[in-house]
């Protein structure tokens, strides 16, 4: 049987997403989630997750632009952003959630500032990925899926 | 945009799907090869207690895959009025920063209420000192995000058990 082109590129795209670790697992359990009652599911979680953090992110802006640093009010933005970024399984987003607050609590200042602007890139990076991946979705149509037994 | 599961039944993954069951057939004959099911007997009721919508969105959508009815608050002071209004539950799943009152804190009150149910920390992990300040104030179970099924399954066993 001949595969689809399209779902053929939409499966490479997923897996790159994987194998350049942009996501881990978490991204499979929303995946798990959609379903053809819920078919965009995992779209609109992202978009949620994009549009929600950005309010972190500036709070985190503003707070990195006051001297001295307030590395308790800091960590506790950082500390929300992180789970919200481990819940869609973004894992290079985490990992230097991870790191940042690490230098908040040694109070290292640049440290954080460094963190924070490696964050923002992989934050960036993995959104346009995403955006693509879903655009690429969205050509492709829905995909047949397992019935539960009621 | 977020609708409740008709379906009781629910799966589990068993181990890895090769990449290319992962988007042939819609991932069905993934489904087919690794997921077995379990059936929660009882209406289980869980609250959730997070101020980030992402996360609460996802634990929602997670618990109502199982048929659990769930209920959100997303501060620290509508859960403890809340509970204190006699509302029960079977599960209570908590955040540590909250706006208002935070999870350490609303944990203590619930406690002090005498409310008595399944409580789990579900939050980004800060340490050692974090799960253990969470486990002193009687959460049964310390989750770092995301919550999993790992976690939760056994957990919901257990509550349609009693």
């Amino acid at each position: 049987m001949e595969r689809n082109p399209m779902r053929r590129q939409l499966a490479i795209m997923r897996q790159s997403l994987f194998d350049q670790g942009h996501v881990d697992e978490q991204f499979v359990q929303l995946e798990e989630l959609q379903d053809d009652a819920n078919p965009n599911f995992v779209e609109e979680v992202v978009t949620l997750y994009y549009r929600d953090s950005a309010r972190i992110i500036l709070n985190i802006e503003q707070a990195l632009e006051r001297k001295p640093f307030d590395f308790r009010k800091l960590d506790a933005y950082m500390h929300q952003f992180k789970g919200s970024s481990s819940s869609i399984g973004a894992k290079k987003v985490k990992a230097e959630s991870t790191l940042f607050r690490e230098y908040c609590k040694s109070g290292n200042g640049e440290g954080c500032m460094r963190s924070f602007q490696q964050l923002k890139k992989e934050y960036a990076t993995l959104r346009k990925k995403l955006g693509t991946y879903f655009q690429l979705a969205r050509q492709a149509g829905p995909v047949e899926t397992a019935s539960r037994p009621k | 945009m977020f609708n409740l599961r008709k379906s009781m039944a629910l799966t589990l993954p068993l181990g890895e799907a090769s990449d290319q069951d992962k988007w042939d057939n819609g991932g069905l004959e993934r489904k087919r090869q690794l997921l077995i099911e379990i059936v929660l007997r009882s209406r289980l009721t869980a609250l959730m207690v997070d101020g980030d919508t992402t996360c609460w969105v996802l634990k929602q959508e997670l618990l109502r895959s199982y048929g659990v009815q769930t209920l959100g608050v997303d501060n620290g002071r509508d859960a403890i009025d809340l509970i204190a209004s006699d509302a029960a539950f079977n599960l209570i799943i908590i955040e540590k920063i909250l706006p208002v009152l935070n999870g350490l804190e609303v944990t203590r009150q619930i406690c002090e209420i005498g409310m008595r149910c399944k409580m789990l920390a579900v939050t980004a992990y800060s340490g050692e000192s974090e799960r253990q300040a969470f486990l002193a104030t009687s959460v049964d179970v310390f989750i770092e995000k995301p919550l999993d099924l790992e976690h939760l399954v056994p957990i919901l066993r257990e509550l349609d058990r009693q």
